[in-house]
């Protein structure tokens, strides 16, 4: 194992040891595993229905385990620790996002099994369900690096789950204000436009453009979550 | 001569003050260098600028050659221990699970967690939950953490403030032995005795400033008032001022076997802090 490995990898297994007797994270985290069980059971259940909880998965998982982990450690002012330690900043984050990506691919398989999501196209969904993966998980950071508490994280989600979690309401608000219209390319539109066109028997020519759109929130969200974490580096 | 630190004219001004005025030093390679000030006086600025952990407003300082001013990476990072008032530990985690990813962090074997949890007396801890130790136990096993990768150079920030005399004299000796193999230690304290006990040279801060700077032992000499006390047996005890003409009477009281006790007065470093600023060390 090179030594950048050995790093990542020990950040990940300490985040998993130390979220496991975290009750408030863990716990937090199978909510949308019981929303899944509970409209599993529901009758025609709608595209627009599976991806309500496929965004709200990625709010509740990716960005609130992520952010959690992150503020916490700067509440308990062990994130210093890290930064002064030989860890480069990318293995620090690559590291701290290792438990949330796995912990949101679990969640969201099992939210999808529950409730009875049959995947057309399979390669192109997955491969945009990482995608976004990758971009909450960055969110997570961005915030979890904004915030000085775990119960600021908390509250800084909200909006958050507003804005991405629940995207029928954004659907509305679009369609009653056309100014508006460029929420369509928020990366949970994009997920749900991109989900829409696979059900139609589209393939990778409709897929290009929303995985590109996603593809650049990622990186948006990822820079701009570097550059936060590079000002903590110092105090002011 | 090489030097770990080198200090040159640094300056911190935070929003309406100035913590720390043309600041000016130098820390010899392999040596232990004591910071001493009351709270306030800006030992912690001090320490958390020379760890890149803050901006200075002016000046240059160079640790292990490096400026300050340069991006640290990972092997410089390797180089150096630090231990400052915002360090901690997982409070989940025990002290073994704790030490175990700074050994990955460091690239180091195991083995090393037991020989640092000797060095500050916690060998039967390591299984213990970290937010169920006391806070000496916990500034120990922080102390433990610093000395894991057994650094080039370590800043030490009010190391045994938490510790009762004994822990604080094992620590003592735990630092004392890193230094004998090479570790330069640059620490902050407002305990005189700690000082006294570990330091080869110390400067007085005060208001940002520093004051004074020499070794613990020329200082008192340079500050004593040149008298002795002898206690006789009877408990009387006499001041002589410390001159050739006083050597008769001294001479005497020996002969007569009268003397329980000499000893020159010579100022503590406290005594010496407080007779240059007007303030106590605390």
């Amino acid at each position: 194992m090179t030594l950048a490995l050995r790093r990542m990898y020990a950040i990940f297994q300490k985040d998993m040891k130390d979220v496991s007797k975290n009750m408030y994270i863990s716990t937090t985290a199978l909510t949308p595993i019981i929303l899944a069980f509970f409209y599993g059971r529901m009758d025609n259940i709608q595209l627009d229905m599976y991806y309500l909880i496929i965004n709200f998965t990625f709010s509740i998982v990716a960005v609130f385990v992520q952010a959690a982990i992150i503020a916490e450690e700067k509440e308990k002012n062990t994130l210093r620790g890290l930064m002064l330690s030989p860890a480069s900043a990318g293995e620090i984050l690559i590291g701290k996002s290792l438990l949330t990506l796995a912990f949101t691919g679990i969640t969201l398989a099992l939210s999808i099994f529950l409730v009875g999501y049959e995947i057309p196209n399979a390669p192109v969904i997955i491969a945009a369900l990482f995608l976004s993966g990758l971009f909450y998980t960055a969110l997570g950071t961005l915030l979890g690096l904004v915030t000085k508490t775990v119960m600021e994280a908390s509250v800084a989600l909200l909006p958050v789950m507003f804005v991405f979690g629940l995207t029928p309401l954004i659907d509305a608000i679009i369609n009653q204000y056309p100014a508006l219209s460029f929420l369509e390319y928020m990366p949970n539109m994009q997920l749900i436009e991109l989900a829409a066109q696979m059900e139609a028997g589209g393939g990778f020519a409709e897929a290009w453009q929303p995985l590109l759109i996603i593809t650049a929130w990622f990186a948006a969200a990822l820079a701009a979550a570097w550059i936060v974490y590079t000002k903590r580096m110092t105090d002011s | 001569m090489e030097y770990s630190i080198e200090v040159n004219n640094v300056s911190k001004v935070f929003s309406n003050y100035e913590a720390l005025k043309n600041l000016d030093f130098k820390v010899a390679t392999g040596e232990i260098f004591g910071f001493l000030g009351p709270s306030g006086a800006g030992k912690t600025t001090t320490i958390k600028m020379l760890t890149n952990q803050l901006r200075p407003t002016d000046g240059e300082a160079l640790v292990l050659g490096r400026s300050m001013a340069r991006n640290w990476k990972d092997d410089f990072q390797q180089r150096m221990g630090v231990l400052t008032d915002n360090s901690a530990l997982y409070e989940r985690l025990s002290v073994y699970e704790n030490l175990k990813l700074y050994c990955d962090l460091y690239d180091l074997s195991y083995s090393r967690i037991e020989e640092a949890l000797e060095m500050v007396n916690l060998e039967d801890t390591g299984k213990k939950a970290v937010g169920k130790l006391s806070k000496g136990m916990t500034q120990r096993a922080m102390l433990a953490r610093a000395f894991l990768h057994a650094p080039e150079l370590l800043f030490l920030d009010e190391p045994t403030s938490a510790l009762d005399p004994t822990n604080a004299a094992h620590i003592y000796k735990s630092l004392r032995e890193l230094n004998k193999k090479g570790t330069t230690i640059f620490l902050t304290t407002h305990n005189m005795h700690e000082a006294e006990t570990l330091c080869d040279r110390v400067a007085f801060l005060d208001h940002g400033k520093i004051q004074l700077l020499d070794a613990p032992q020329k200082l008192r000499r340079r500050f004593a008032d040149n008298t002795m006390t002898i206690e006789l047996t009877t408990g009387k005890k006499i001041t002589l001022d410390n001159v050739p003409e006083n050597a008769k009477k001294m001479y005497a009281y020996m002969a007569d076997e009268q003397v329980a006790s000499v000893h020159t007065n010579e100022p503590t470093l406290g005594d010496i802090f407080v007779k240059l600023t007007g303030r106590e060390l605390v």
